[in-house]
């Protein structure tokens, strides 16, 4: 069941993770990943307070993630001038009141170490089919869509003046990012999502020059990372999140290393 | 009549960039448009392109709006504008010149192809599985001049195609305007006046307000290269 949804979240990250790290928008991507205990810690409160059991955080978690996404896509789009701070200042109100709400929760809070550093061992079925579901949602976006993410990625200004609506896509592209972010949190945990979503891909960027058969390679990374990762951390008796992270982490010093013994 | 503006007002943040621009640029001319840095030659580039909207004024291209006409149009960027580190192929990047607006579509019919057959043109055909950030400034530019020709537009616009570029490459890039010239509308920010002087039917001056001078209007020092007020004859 772990190893299933390591894949699915491999192949989410390898997908989202190539389009962020080409068009440099990691930081981006940690902030929608951190704001996103707003959502969850508002739900978990509301949930635990009112004994509503429906309520999930995971469904916070994506309204809080699209919300974020959205928010900063119009920053870019309209205010560049002031993303850096706008992006900071969201990564940090989206925790603080993320945290603030958990502590305001009734009961021992195993949701807040979830988050942090994710739960890949305790994966349900049903989280299983919506993990799978929306990485099946992110491979088919990507297979329709690809042209054109890489024309917003790489040159808007061209993309324009094809008829390509620069926002609807960024913001899409975003969107997916902010999906990918509440797959990934479950995985790895908020902490270390970036490792999930960067190195896979920039390692994959040094064994192709085509955005596209770079996505190949970050899913294989990926997945070989998990794999691992979560092997290893069997053995030695690891947080299974932080093992994959680090296993990941080891192998962009490797192909740093190759790479400047090829120069 | 291929490019009208009139009235032409544009601001940024309440600092005025161009004001009561009107000019006309007739089919088939070769426009050099130059300028002081900040005189507004890039701001007038895009809003003739449609990226910018005026507060005043209105642009027409080929009697429509920029967006309606934006197909007409083929746009060379400067090359320091662009990531060099994005995995992309030089064949993809003039394949996006190809690039179909309807969601279903990726690219027009036989992008491949056309794609290819612009790189013959410019010369680069070989390097079209080359990844675009190893080429050289020259190398880079004539690619994307290749995506700018390759959907035959009727007015192609360039941002000083030959800023970051070696003198044999901008050799090239004259050479091929040159072939280029009279086929379609071409309007070219530049520094380069002394070759330009050759090349072109008119020059524009932006510095706020447009200029317009022909090579026999301008005084001596501007055939150097040197340009100082007042521009004219006297």
């Amino acid at each position: 069941m772990s190893f299933l949804a390591g894949i699915a979240a491999s192949i989410t990250s390898g997908i989202v993770g190539s389009y962020v790290v080409a068009k440099r928008i990691v930081f981006i991507s940690g902030s929608i990943a951190h704001s996103v205990l707003g959502g969850m810690g508002i739900f978990l409160w509301m949930k635990r307070t009112y004994d509503i059991s429906w309520m999930n955080p995971l469904h916070g978690a994506l309204i809080a993630a699209i919300l974020s996404a959205f928010l900063i896509g119009w920053i870019h789009l309209k205010h560049k001038q002031r993303e850096d701070t706008v992006i900071a200042a969201i990564w940090s109100t989206g925790m603080a009141i993320g945290v603030i709400f958990v502590s305001l929760t009734p009961g021992y809070n195993v949701e807040l170490m979830n988050f942090l550093f994710g739960n890949i061992l305790w994966t349900s079925t049903s989280d299983l089919i919506l993990l799978i579901s929306l990485a099946g949602l992110i491979v088919l976006a990507t297979m329709i869509f690809h042209a054109k993410f890489q024309a917003v990625c790489f040159d808007e200004n061209q993309a324009q003046l094809k008829g390509i609506s620069v926002t609807k896509y960024y913001l899409f592209l975003l969107v997916l990012v902010a999906i990918s972010v509440v797959i990934l949190i479950q995985v790895v945990g908020a902490i270390l999502i970036i490792a999930m979503l960067a190195i896979p891909a920039a390692i994959a960027g040094s064994f192709s020059p085509r955005l596209s058969k770079m996505m190949g390679w970050a899913v294989i990374l990926g997945c070989l990372f998990t794999t691992v990762g979560l092997i290893l951390s069997y053995f030695v008796n690891w947080p299974p999140g932080a093992t994959i992270a680090l296993t990941a982490a080891a192998f962009y010093l490797l192909n740093l290393a190759r790479d400047y013994k090829a120069t | 009549m291929a490019i009208k503006s009139n009235n032409l007002s544009f601001q940024y943040e309440d600092i005025p960039i161009l004001e009561n621009v009107s000019f006309v640029i007739a089919m088939g001319e070769f426009v050099g448009v130059f300028g002081p840095n900040g005189g507004g030659k890039t701001t007038l580039l895009k809003l003739l392109l449609g990226f910018l909207k005026p507060q005043k004024g209105s642009v027409e291209i080929l009697g429509e709006s920029p967006k309606a006409a934006r197909g007409k149009m083929g746009y060379v960027p400067q090359i320091s504008h662009l990531d060099r580190q994005f995995p992309i192929t030089v064949l993809e990047v003039v394949m996006m010149g190809c690039l179909d607006r309807s969601p279903w579509h990726s690219y027009t019919k036989d992008a491949k192809e056309k794609a290819r057959e612009a790189l013959k043109d410019v010369d680069m055909l070989d390097f079209q599985n080359y990844s675009f950030g190893t080429l050289s400034g020259g190398q880079a530019q004539r690619v994307l001049i290749a995506r700018a020709l390759v959907s035959k537009p009727s007015i192609l616009l360039l941002d000083e195609p030959t800023a970051s570029v070696d003198a044999a490459a901008e050799e090239s890039i004259y050479k091929l305007l040159h072939h280029l010239k009279g086929t379609m509308t071409i309007v070219m920010v530049t520094h380069d006046l002394q070759v330009m002087m050759q090349q072109v039917d008119r020059f524009i001056c932006v510095h706020k307000e447009v200029t317009s001078y022909s090579q026999a209007q301008v005084c001596d020092h501007f055939a150097q290269g040197l340009y100082h007020p007042p521009l004219r004859r006297s």
